[in-house]
């Protein structure tokens, strides 16, 4: 996981108490909660200027901080493959 | 709902003499809201809880409906849940949301118990032997779901891995007459109050202390009190594993309470425009009422055109959830909120017309046959039962990653 990654995800984790992220961290349970997933996944979209398919907008994709890096770069490879994942931050 | 006969199960039930013979779904429901309705008034009054009807529904085989039938169980389906507590909420909305509630929780076991566990409890569940209560609320955390503060105690050294409950609910609906309960505990060890475990107790493994009246506006037989529970239970009597409280809540709790409750409101609104149409079509009805009223007709319109939103709303969320591999999308926890928070707000807004389509004799005093008065104070509890309000935070969150606006 890229650093800017661990400290963008850091910063929703109120229970992580400087223990280390890694890509095992169950994020429920540092405390991310669905009323911040929305605010996480915007700072992702700010960051790595890509947005998360719909369809990986579920419990899997949030469940640690390694699913959550697997969606991002496969974004990221959508994006550079010229794929239409930015269609929708454009909408 | 689209299961209109009884399941194929109920006729093999051998698990309670009234089970052995065999009866429809629709039978067995209706058994029950007899009793319901006969001490709904009492019930109601006294507020307490309708102990006849639950006795009913431990003897009709309801309350092992979604047991399978390897345990002994009627192996029901969620439609079968929804046509039956539609049909006890049509007498009484207290009773259907015990039956609803209860089920919800059996399906928690049957689906995520371990097997010593469900060896155990589904038997006694399918012989209507366990009524089972939720503890899932705490003072304090503002009825969110998903975090606890009491924390479950892992003492291996002492008592052989036993596992120590000590715990204060402010309102548990039943619980002082509850067999068994599934509570929601921190995990043993857990570093936030989101690690969160689900764990069975029997009544006699825990030490339990009521507190505090219950006197509500509506819902009076629903018999909500407060409760300290203390006691220990062996580790397989965790449901699920230990800190996955949030996959029962999303694949069990979740969709099955916005269903469930929902079926029960939407029952206790047909029942009411039942009643009232009966009553207007009756001799003595159709003297005192002017039947041609084009006001009458509007109002009696608007009720029941609330009444079939929210019944197609209910089937369409059942098939999904019935279907849907994964309901933790946006777009399905869109539509279970949406079902609840239309169901709330349309059944108790249908009830409200009616008071106004019959006026104060039948529409606010208590011993008019049509129930409204009862009806509708039950039936404001709907939108504060998990609040509408919230849920309409989550759903605008929602909303928003969910830009396409995908429908389901």
């Amino acid at each position: 996981m890229e650093p800017r990654f661990v400290e963008l995800l850091s910063g929703f984790l109120p229970f992580l108490d400087g223990q280390e992220l890694t890509p095992e961290s169950t994020l429920s349970e540092l405390g991310l909660d669905s009323m911040h997933s929305i605010d996480l996944l915007f700072a992702i979209e700010d960051t790595f200027g890509v947005p998360l398919p719909d369809e990986d907008l579920n419990d899997t994709t949030f469940a640690t901080a390694g699913s959550l890096w697997s969606a991002v770069q496969a974004a990221r490879k959508a994006e550079a493959d010229g794929g239409s994942a930015g269609a929708v931050a454009a909408a | 709902m689209s299961a209109p006969a009884a399941p194929a199960a109920a006729a093999r039930s051998g698990a309670t003499d009234a089970a052995a013979t065999p009866r429809s779904l629709a039978d067995r429901a209706r058994l029950v809201a007899d009793v319901a309705a006969e001490h709904a008034e009492r019930t109601d009054q006294e507020a307490e809880f309708p102990v006849q009807a639950l006795d009913a529904m431990r003897e009709s085989g309801l309350l092992g409906l979604l047991v399978p039938v390897e345990y002994g169980g009627l192996g029901g389906s969620l439609g079968d849940l929804l046509d039956a507590s539609l049909r006890i909420g049509r007498a009484d909305m207290s009773a259907a949301m015990i039956f609803a509630m209860h089920c919800q929780q059996a399906a928690a076991v049957v689906k995520h118990g371990s097997p010593d566990l469900r060896e155990e409890l589904l038997p006694d569940l399918a012989a209507g032997r366990v009524y089972l209560a939720s503890v899932t609320t705490e003072a304090g955390k503002g009825g969110h779901l998903l975090s606890a503060e009491s924390e479950l105690t892992s003492d291996s050294d002492s008592d052989q891995g036993l596992l120590a409950i000590d715990r204060f609910a402010p309102i548990v609906t039943g619980g002082a007459y509850a067999d068994g309960f599934l509570i929601t505990l921190r995990s043993p060890g857990a570093t936030s109050p989101t690690q969160v475990s689900l764990v069975y107790a029997r009544r006699d493994q825990l030490r339990i202390t009521g507190s505090g009246d219950w006197q509500p506006m509506g819902m009076r037989a629903s018999h909500s009190i407060a409760l300290q529970l203390e006691g220990k239970v062996p580790g397989h009597q965790v449901v699920g594993e230990h800190g996955k409280f949030s996959r029962i809540a999303t694949e069990v709790f979740g969709p099955l309470a916005h269903l469930g409750w929902s079926a029960c409101w939407l029952g206790t609104a047909s029942g009411a425009l039942s009643r009232v149409l009966g009553l207007l079509r009756s001799p003595a009805g159709r003297k005192r009422f002017d039947l041609s009223s084009e006001l009458l007709l509007t109002r009696l319109s608007s009720a029941r055109q609330r009444l079939d939103t929210v019944h197609a709303l209910l089937c369409h969320t059942e098939e999904v959830v019935s279907s849907s591999g994964d309901l933790s999308t946006p777009r399905n926890q869109l539509l279970l909120n949406a079902l609840k928070i239309t169901a709330a707000e349309q059944c108790h807004a249908a009830v409200n017309d009616l008071v106004d389509a019959v006026g104060l004799r039948h529409g606010y005093l208590k011993d008019s046959p049509t129930g409204l008065e009862r009806a509708l104070r039950d039936l404001r509890s709907a939108a504060l039962n998990y609040s509408n309000d919230r849920l309409h935070l989550a759903d605008g969150r929602l909303a928003l990653l969910d830009p396409e606006v995908r429908l389901v």
